[in-house]
């Protein structure tokens, strides 16, 4: 019986971990393929749109001091509504019409393992 | 002698819709010969998922009749300079300008084929080229798409680089195609790297942003 417990809860997670790896894989796409056009492939801010031009610099999510300070709710306000929703640049522009919320939520997990820290 | 004028009429116009035809469905076996291994025609959107989108070579063409204005669209099949700074769905590699080039002929057949696939989503007459200030003030500043796409400002290329390139738009694109494109962008491209813009810009600003946009050279 107990061997039987051990096998179980091993491949419940299996199951668990492959589901989280495929969520990160699905959050990472999601990530190249809208935020990384400013933000940059490793989120440092250094995408290719960002030029002479950009009157602003793209966050760069790899730095904690700064991503600590922002909350989780001030994040997926500004990728729904955009840079002005908190006073930031309208070069973020409002991703809220194209986003679902899990595909917001997906993504603000992605830029918190990109700083690899939580907010203060 | 009325019967037989009559007669050799009916003969001609037969003749002329004959070609016609003939001209039509000869871009149609041009483009599924040379086109459709990176442009698909038939639409409704097939993309569901980024997946589905970062497959494709090249853009969908299912609403290039009312998307892009014929006699561009005929002159640039035969020199296709590149219309994106960045090659199709990336974002590190450059457009190395390497769109295959057509004939005269093959380009005159395959403009007449693109240019009869329209989409019922584009109002056709309402969008004329004009500048605003309310045009210009979202342009560069409100919603600003100056940060992905490139313009020309006195001969000098300004702007971001993921998009397609604004410069030209005015020999280019359909006006009526930009706005609907801004209305109801999820019709032509339901997956994409630009934002729906529907519920942040009314109507009008639509409507004034797809005229600015027209004027652009």
């Amino acid at each position: 019986m107990s061997r039987f417990v051990i096998i179980a809860t091993m491949v419940f997670g299996l199951a668990l971990s492959a589901a989280g790896s495929a969520q990160a894989a699905d959050a990472k796409q999601m990530f190249d393929f809208y935020c990384a056009q400013c933000h940059g492939v490793n989120g440092d801010g250094k995408g290719v749109n960002v030029g002479k031009d950009f009157a602003t610099d793209p966050r760069n999510f790899t730095i904690a001091a700064d991503m600590e300070k922002r909350s989780d709710e001030d994040i997926r306000g500004v990728i729904k509504d955009g840079g002005p929703s908190i006073s930031k640049s309208p070069l973020m522009p409002p991703w809220g019409a194209t986003l679902s919320a899990a595909e917001v939520d997906g993504l603000l997990a992605h830029i918190r393992q990109l700083c690899k820290c939580k907010a203060k | 002698m009325r019967l037989l004028a009559v007669t050799v009429s009916l003969g001609a116009a037969l003749l002329v819709m004959t070609t016609a035809n003939s001209y039509a469905a000869g871009g149609d076996a041009i483009f599924k010969k040379s086109c459709a291994s990176c442009h698909y025609t038939d639409g409704p959107a097939k993309e569901k998922t980024i997946a589905d989108q970062l497959a494709k070579k090249g853009p969908e063409l299912f609403y290039a009749g009312s998307k892009f204005q014929k006699a561009w669209l005929a002159a640039w099949l035969q020199n296709p300079k590149p219309i994106r700074p960045m090659k199709y769905n990336s974002l590190t590699e450059k457009n190395k300008g390497d769109h295959p080039k057509s004939s005269a002929g093959d380009a005159a057949a395959l403009t007449d084929f693109l240019m009869g696939l329209t989409s019922p989503e584009v109002k056709a007459g309402v969008i004329k080229p004009a500048e605003s200030p309310q045009a210009k003030a979202i342009f560069n500043k409100k919603m600003p798409c100056t940060g992905c796409h490139e313009f020309s400002l006195k001969g000098e290329l300004h702007g971001g680089k993921s998009g397609p390139s604004l410069v030209g738009v005015s020999k280019r694109l359909n006006p009526d195609w930009i706005y609907a494109y801004l209305a109801n962008i999820k019709v032509f491209k339901p997956v994409r790297d630009m934002p729906d813009f529907s519920s942040a810009l009314s109507p009008k600003e639509m409507e004034n942003v797809a005229a600015y946009l027209a004027t652009f050279e």
